[in-house]
């Protein structure tokens, strides 16, 4: 025996079928909206029509030591230990500052000597204004992934103050900002207004007391 | 039908919110505070424009004037100037030249309404006296009333929340509780009072709402209050400038932290205690970190419980040796800002604050304990502070007035903390610490051991170490209070 559906019942899954198959067009379609507006990571990243980096020095500019500040073990007063590296002594001084601070994050390479910033922490902008001041940008991690600590905080802020006021004499005063802002604190201990060199902490003297010591 | 009904409605509260705002003319009570008098006021409101009933200034202050009904003019007679207004103009008449005021005068129900800059544009010229005001405030100052100006402040001490009151002048303050109505209410008398902020959005366990309220002219702060509220004591500081508000809780076993005069009750006042330099009355132990603020950490040990649970054992070994009251910035784990625990210390007259920390080093092998103190020359040769040319220094170098102090402190700590825990070394040192920066008093950080040292933080971690470094803490506090090297503003 054959068995017919009703015609009214057909005529309802009909129906039924093509609204579900609306319905599923039209989430498919706002789905894909959705996923448009979103930034695709991949693209962004290895975007190829971003403007080259201007090299920090040219092939010409002279090399230049310079005393970077690394924490190692705490004898006294001491916290800060100056290690010897090389830069070159590029026109432009924000560019010697970066280059300073290249090496901060890059770390120590003497044994016994411990990184100063946390490991994923980039250096975003510098900016040095007329009276001496230089700002310099850091990647959030500089904050956020620094395992506190009041000393080891100290130990951080003036491992950047220092490496910059020492080695570059035109820079006075460090105002270091996290993320393009100002922050009161990197881990809760010291304030992050604009500091001064302060080697009372390191291993090192001030160079003009250093020359006055040799005669 | 249904349908009918439907879009009637819809018209009637279309209606009534286009033209609500029109029609209700809401009455405030609005103040005017004379030299020696004050005037009570309903201010209405209309077309978002505050405006006051001009006839009972005009009477209150006794000056001449014809109400001319039929002519629709309002006269107010001076001594050598008169004064003329028309309704629905905001062009007012003095001496026949034309003064042109923001808003409208306006004549409702036969009576005349005007808007507050007719006080200082028209009457004040009229009559001789300044009528003074702040956009946005419900009250007036006129002639030669000089008011008080108010700065409220509250905040958590364990089983008590404090009120701090201060004024530029000498005021009275009465209280007034009514358990009942689950309120307090503080009258402020003997001056005018301005308010900074009508109410301060605080709220804690005990205390619901505080409001300022002068609406009749009796200026008072209204304060919400719980069942937990067992009694309320004032006491006053400064010749009567500052007012401390206490709401006393249920847990009376801690004593209320004592307020600064002499008589103030709450002071656990032990019979064999020694008697203390006049200026370390109280302490404020501050545990560093909280809440979201971990703090240094390792695998098993956060830095923010270990500071707490110290500045608990500190607490409690200060109240068994010393006079003196001890408050902490947090008794939980709680975020505060280095400001707000400043605050605490600097709004309670502390004689001295110590802020307890755990020490981090990348380096394992590293002892790590340090005593601080607020790098003296901090700020001084900067661009942007030069000293003589700034008329205001900024609050973080607060911590100057007691820097000598701070550094005594800070050698006596380190003597006696050398001397009682062998193997530890407390060196000195200075740096920009935030939290020291906005001090008043003399102040100090500690910092303890090396949480990246296993040896280190178990130690941290027992309670018979927490007690020894607490007791040693109080013993080094004690020998500083009794030298008077913990002065004040030294």
């Amino acid at each position: 025996m054959k068995t017919t559906i009703p015609r009214h019942i057909k005529f309802g899954l009909i129906a039924l079928g093509l609204g579900f198959a609306i319905t599923l067009g039209l989430f498919v379609d706002v789905i894909g909206r959705i996923q448009a507006l979103m930034p695709d990571k991949k693209e962004v990243e290895e975007n190829p029509f971003t403007p080259p980096k201007a090299p920090l020095y040219s092939q010409t500019d002279p090399p230049m030591q310079v005393k970077i500040f690394f924490p190692g073990s705490e004898a006294g007063d001491v916290i800060l230990f100056a290690e010897d590296l090389m830069i070159f002594r590029s026109a432009e001084l924000a560019n010697r500052a970066k280059q300073v601070l290249q090496k901060v994050l890059e770390g120590p390479t003497t044994q016994g000597l411990f990184p100063s910033v946390p490991k994923d922490t980039k250096l975003l902008e510098v900016f040095i204004d007329d009276a001496g001041v230089a700002y310099v940008d850091f990647s959030d991690p500089l904050s956020a992934n620094h395992p506190g600590g009041m000393l080891n905080e100290q130990a951080t802020v003036y491992s950047i103050v220092n490496s910059l006021t020492y080695n570059l004499p035109e820079i006075r005063h460090v105002k270091i900002l996290v993320g393009g802002a100002e922050k009161e604190t990197l881990a809760g201990h010291l304030l992050l207004l604009p500091l001064e060199m302060d080697l009372s902490i390191t291993n090192v003297m001030k160079p003009q007391e250093q020359v006055a010591h040799a005669n | 039908m249904k349908r009918a009904v439907t879009v009637l409605v819809l018209a009637t509260l279309t209606v009534a919110l286009f033209y609500g705002q029109r029609l209700s003319a809401a009455d405030t009570d609005f103040p005017i505070y004379f030299e020696n008098s004050t005037l009570a006021l309903k201010s209405q409101t209309i077309d978002k424009t505050t405006y006051l009933p001009l006839a009972d200034i005009v009477k209150h202050m006794n000056l001449a004037y014809t109400d001319a009904t039929a002519a629709l003019t309002f006269t107010i007679q001076g001594q050598n100037s008169r004064l003329t207004l028309t309704p629905g103009s905001a062009f007012i008449s003095l001496n026949d030249r034309p003064v042109l005021l923001q808003n409208p005068i306006r004549h409702d129900n036969g009576q005349w309404l005007v808007p507050l800059d007719f006080l200082s544009q028209g009457l004040s010229r009229v009559s001789g006296i300044e009528f003074r005001y702040r956009p946005g405030d419900l009250r007036v100052f006129a002639g030669g009333a000089t008011p008080a100006e108010l700065v409220m402040n509250a905040q958590s001490l364990g089983s008590t929340t404090r009120l701090t009151l201060r004024t530029g002048s000498r005021i009275e303050v009465e209280v007034q509780r009514d358990a009942a109505q689950h309120r307090a209410v503080l009258l402020l008398k003997g001056k005018p009072i301005d308010p900074g902020l009508e109410r301060l959005d605080y709220k804690d366990r005990l205390v619901q709402s505080i409001a300022f309220e002068d609406s009749d002219g009796v200026a008072r702060i209204v304060i919400g209050t719980t069942d937990d509220v067992r009694d309320v004591r004032i006491t006053a500081a400064e010749e009567n400038r500052v007012f401390f508000a206490d709401f006393v809780g249920e847990t009376v076993t801690e004593a209320a932290p004592a307020p600064i005069a002499p008589t103030a009750a709450g002071t656990p006042a032990k019979p064999d205690a020694t008697p203390l330099n006049a200026n370390v009355r109280v302490i404020v132990i501050d545990a560093g970190h909280g809440g979201i603020d971990n703090g240094a950490s390792n695998a098993t040990t956060l830095e923010k419980d270990v500071t707490l649970a110290l500045a608990r054992r500190l607490r409690t070994a200060l109240q068994s040796r010393l006079a003196a009251s001890v408050v902490l910035t947090r008794d939980a784990d709680v975020v505060l800002t280095s400001e707000a625990r400043a605050e605490v210390a600097n709004n309670n007259q502390a004689g001295l604050f110590i802020s307890l920390h755990v020490g981090y080093s990348p380096n394992k092998t590293d002892p790590g304990s340090s005593i601080f103190v607020m790098k003296g020359d901090f700020y001084t040769g900067s661009a942007a502070q030069t000293s003589g040319q700034q008329l205001f220094l900024p609050w973080y170098l607060a911590y100057r007035t007691s820097q000598q102090a701070s550094h005594a402190l800070a050698s006596t700590l380190q003597q006696d903390l050398n001397q009682t825990l062998p193997g530890w070394k407390f060196p000195m040192r200075a740096g920009p610490v935030g939290v020291l920066a906005s001090l008043t008093m003399p102040a100090v950080a500690i910092e303890l051991g090396n949480l990246n040292n296993d040896v280190s933080s178990q130690t941290l971690l027992d309670p018979a170490f927490q007690t020894k470094v607490a007791t040693t803490i109080a013993a080094a506090i004690e020998k500083f209070a009794e030298t008077g090297t913990g002065a004040r503003g030294q």
